[in-house]
């Protein structure tokens, strides 16, 4: 019977899978990104960050549809993008929403008339326009400079209008950069504020690249990018679930805080059914488990005995840690008993967390013998 | 705010945003339309003068020598064929037309200065010219050194008018009436006398003949202006002329006459393609002047343009509003310089005495140029927009 059955918990928004991209053509090709995946899942505000040069704004464009996809794949709103032709590309693009660093606004137009040209491409009919463009400008607090041209406003306020161009749409997904840059603290207040609302009231997906610290506080999740990699991706709300869990647990107690993020930042999330297996006796030892919810149950079986359950563990509580450190088959069978959700995390990142400490891996191989001594006893 | 349904005019727009912007390209592109359109003008003036005489002859078919290739050139034919072709079924008339102009000089009666004029000969009892002025003084030009002035000639001709006594090639005429027809490039003025006296200034004759069946070696034909009877087809007559007579001549209708010379003007003397190049020249000035302006103007949005292509805008929405934006400044443009140019011809037109007129067939070719030049210099000046990338806003 197959074990470790993943249920990734929702259809992802963008999934990007070992993308490489390069610049330039013959000896001047440069490759920019490296092997890059990602899953993003709908109302999240990811936040890109990493130095110049990082490959966070290539990324981007890609997601975006701006770019075509070199080599991987990358799916947006359940559309792949790759192989895709410039006007399919275009096509895609009218479900997104950009907000770039400057406001690109036409001088010529209002600031209604700036938000209408994204509704023009949104197949509103007109008077639906009016008072959606109208609303947006409002959520926004510059209703009362619908009529201006960009001109006669304030950089703050053109960069509002901006916004509620590229938001105006209601897109599934919105793709900024540093869209606060050139707002003062209550113009970024709203901008951020409004950006939220649409992921947590709308399922909005939001990634943007920014180093405004302010907005670090309402991010789910922190990407961050270092010579054209991914080399951590911490999806907060589950860090910090993690780190309450792990805190609780004897073993983790010795971590620092900063340790107890690293181990949390590593940990992937997993959903089981109820029945489903999640590690069977005698298979290798690959994962560590943490449980965020739901119960499951460890069996044992011993040569002409029956079935023996062993333990019920819940939330909070931790198994699969003994086959990773002793290199040998696992010695029980754990099944979600109801829809259970862990977080895991792998044998090699398990170990590395595990040299962190030696009090930590004295303290696995203590609670391992316990274990171990409990299940000879029945 | 009123309520605003349709599509923002996003061309209309950047038309307008900047007035003085607006008001530099359609003085720029005016100009250059302008130019076009005067040139035109002229064009159409020159063919135009040229083709005046030819209108005002009363006939179906006309005989000339068959290297005639230019009306204004004399090129005479035998008079044997010109009465060999009376000869011929259907003919109601042949009548002759004379023609001087290089050794035909007229003094001013007013400054006495000399000037060359184009000069046409007629027999009175068979009159040749549509001019009612003319036919009303047919017996006054059967006298002795008499002629007809153009009233439209030239200034530099001098004030003529009937009764007036000046010279003629050297010799003392009288005036004995006007007509009005006007001068063309070549000629600045037109006289019409009788064939008597035309033979008597022009053809080595003492004096006019009284009658012309004394003279024995009567000169060539110029033309042979001829009328069909009535109840015949005039093409069928003219393939009878063609067949009754030699290669030297050749036989064409009134209106193939007009195309001849229109065609010759146009593509075979060089006055003709010196208004094409000056109009091709302001065809070029126009577009690259408009080129200029759409190329500033898109440099200046291109960060806008690349995020209409952000937001799910294609290319041809992107073509189409610049496209749109040059027809207005076209449009814009040809307004102020159709209105110059019509001055411009007013003014020139009466003191060159040409028929300078802002005609259907001017209006709509010229239109026509401004809009092809200004759609060719955006269709080039667009590919800046189109070569945006919007991943470059990121």
């Amino acid at each position: 019977m197959p074990t470790g059955i993943v249920h990734i918990e929702d259809r992802p928004v963008v999934r990007v899978d070992a993308v490489n991209h390069y610049y330039g053509e013959g000896q001047a090709r440069n490759q920019v990104l490296y092997k890059n995946s990602i899953e993003i899942g709908a109302g999240q505000l990811v936040i890109m960050t990493g130095p110049s040069g990082s490959g966070k704004t290539t990324l981007l464009s890609l997601i975006g549809a701006l770019r075509s996809v070199q080599e991987g794949t990358i799916q947006i709103l359940d559309r792949d993008l790759t192989g895709l032709a410039t006007h399919d590309l275009v096509t895609v693009r009218r479900n997104l929403g950009f907000i770039f660093q400057a406001h690109n606004l036409f001088d010529s137009l209002s600031a209604y008339e700036n938000v209408r040209m994204a509704m023009q491409v949104g197949g509103f009919a007109p008077d639906e326009m009016r008072e959606r463009g109208m609303r947006m400008l409002e959520r926004l607090g510059i209703e009362h400079r619908a009529d201006y041209k960009p001109r006669l406003l304030s950089g703050g306020q053109r960069q509002r209008v901006a916004v509620a161009r590229a938001l105006v749409n209601r897109p599934r997904l919105v793709l900024a950069d540093e869209p606060t840059a050139s707002l003062d603290k209550e113009s970024s207040n709203k901008v951020v504020n409004l950006l939220k609302e649409l992921t947590t009231d709308e399922g909005c997906t939001v990634i943007m690249v920014t180093h405004d610290n302010r907005i670090l506080d309402l991010a789910d999740r922190i990407v961050n990018m270092v010579d054209g990699n991914i080399v951590s991706d911490v999806v907060l709300r589950d860090a910090l679930i993690i780190c309450e869990f792990l805190k609780g647990i004897e073993l983790f107690k010795q971590l620092t805080p900063s340790e107890l993020a690293n181990v949390a930042e590593r940990m992937k999330k997993r959903r089981y059914r109820g029945g489903d297996i999640v590690i069977h006796q005698g298979d290798a030892g690959e994962d560590f488990f943490l449980i965020a919810g739901g119960t499951a149950a460890v069996t044992g079986e011993q040569p002409g005995e029956p079935t023996r359950q062993i333990a019920t563990l819940g939330a909070g509580q931790v198994f699969g840690e003994m086959a990773l450190l002793s290199d040998e088959p696992r010695v029980a069978t754990v099944r979600a008993i109801e829809d259970l959700e862990t977080y895991s995390l792998g044998k090699k990142d398990f170990r590395e967390a595990v040299a962190l400490s030696v009090g930590f891996k004295d303290q696995i191989r203590q609670t391992y013998f316990d274990r171990y001594s409990a299940l000879r006893s029945r | 705010m009123p309520r605003i349904l349709a599509p923002v005019p996003l061309a209309r727009r950047n038309l307008l945003a900047d007035r003085r912007r607006l008001l530099r390209a359609l003085a720029g592109i005016a100009f250059a339309v302008l130019l076009m359109m005067v040139e035109l003008g002229f064009r159409t003036a020159f063919i135009g003068s040229m083709l005046l005489p030819i209108q005002q002859l009363d006939g179906d078919l006309m005989l000339l020598s068959s290297t005639k290739y230019e009306f204004d050139r004399k090129a005479p034919f035998p008079r044997r064929l010109f009465y060999e072709a009376r000869a011929v079924p259907g003919i109601a008339s042949v009548r002759p037309l004379y023609l001087e102009r290089k050794t035909a000089v007229w003094k001013n009666p007013q400054t006495l200065e000399l000037f060359g004029i184009q000069v046409f000969g007629f027999d009175p009892d068979q009159p040749v010219f549509l001019l009612p002025e003319v036919a009303a003084n047919l017996e006054a030009l059967r006298q002795p050194d008499t002629v007809m002035i153009d009233r439209r000639a030239r200034s530099n001709m001098g004030y003529a008018s009937a009764g007036l006594r000046t010279e003629l090639s050297r010799r003392n005429i009288q005036v004995v009436g006007t007509f009005r027809l006007g001068p063309n490039f070549f000629s600045d003025g037109t006289v019409i006398m009788s064939d008597r006296n035309f033979f008597k200034f022009f053809g080595n004759y003492s004096a006019s003949p009284s009658d012309l069946s004394d003279i024995t070696d009567l000169p060539d034909v110029e033309v042979g202006v001829i009328k069909v009877s009535p109840g015949r087809r005039i093409p069928d007559v003219q393939r009878a002329l063609r067949a009754a007579l030699p290669a030297s001549v050749t036989v064409l209708t009134k209106a193939q006459l007009i195309d001849q010379e229109r065609r010759f003007h146009l593509q075979v003397s060089p006055v003709g393609p010196i208004f094409d190049v000056g109009t091709l020249v302001g065809f070029a000035v126009g577009m690259l002047i408009c080129y200029q302006i759409l190329f500033s103007e898109l440099s200046d949005q291109l960060s806008q343009y690349a995020t209409l292509k952000a937001m799910g805008y294609y290319n041809s929405y992107l073509v189409k509003v610049v496209l749109e934006q040059a027809v207005l400044y076209a449009l814009l443009a040809y307004l102020v310089a159709w209105a110059a140019c019509y001055v411009i011809f007013r003014v020139v037109g009466e003191l060159a005495l040409i028929p300078l007129r802002m005609s259907i067939g001017l209006t709509v070719t010229s239109v026509v140029l401004a809009l092809t030049m200004c759609i060719v210099a955006a269709l080039i000046a667009v590919r800046r927009v189109l070569a945006t990338d919007p991943a470059e806003l990121f």
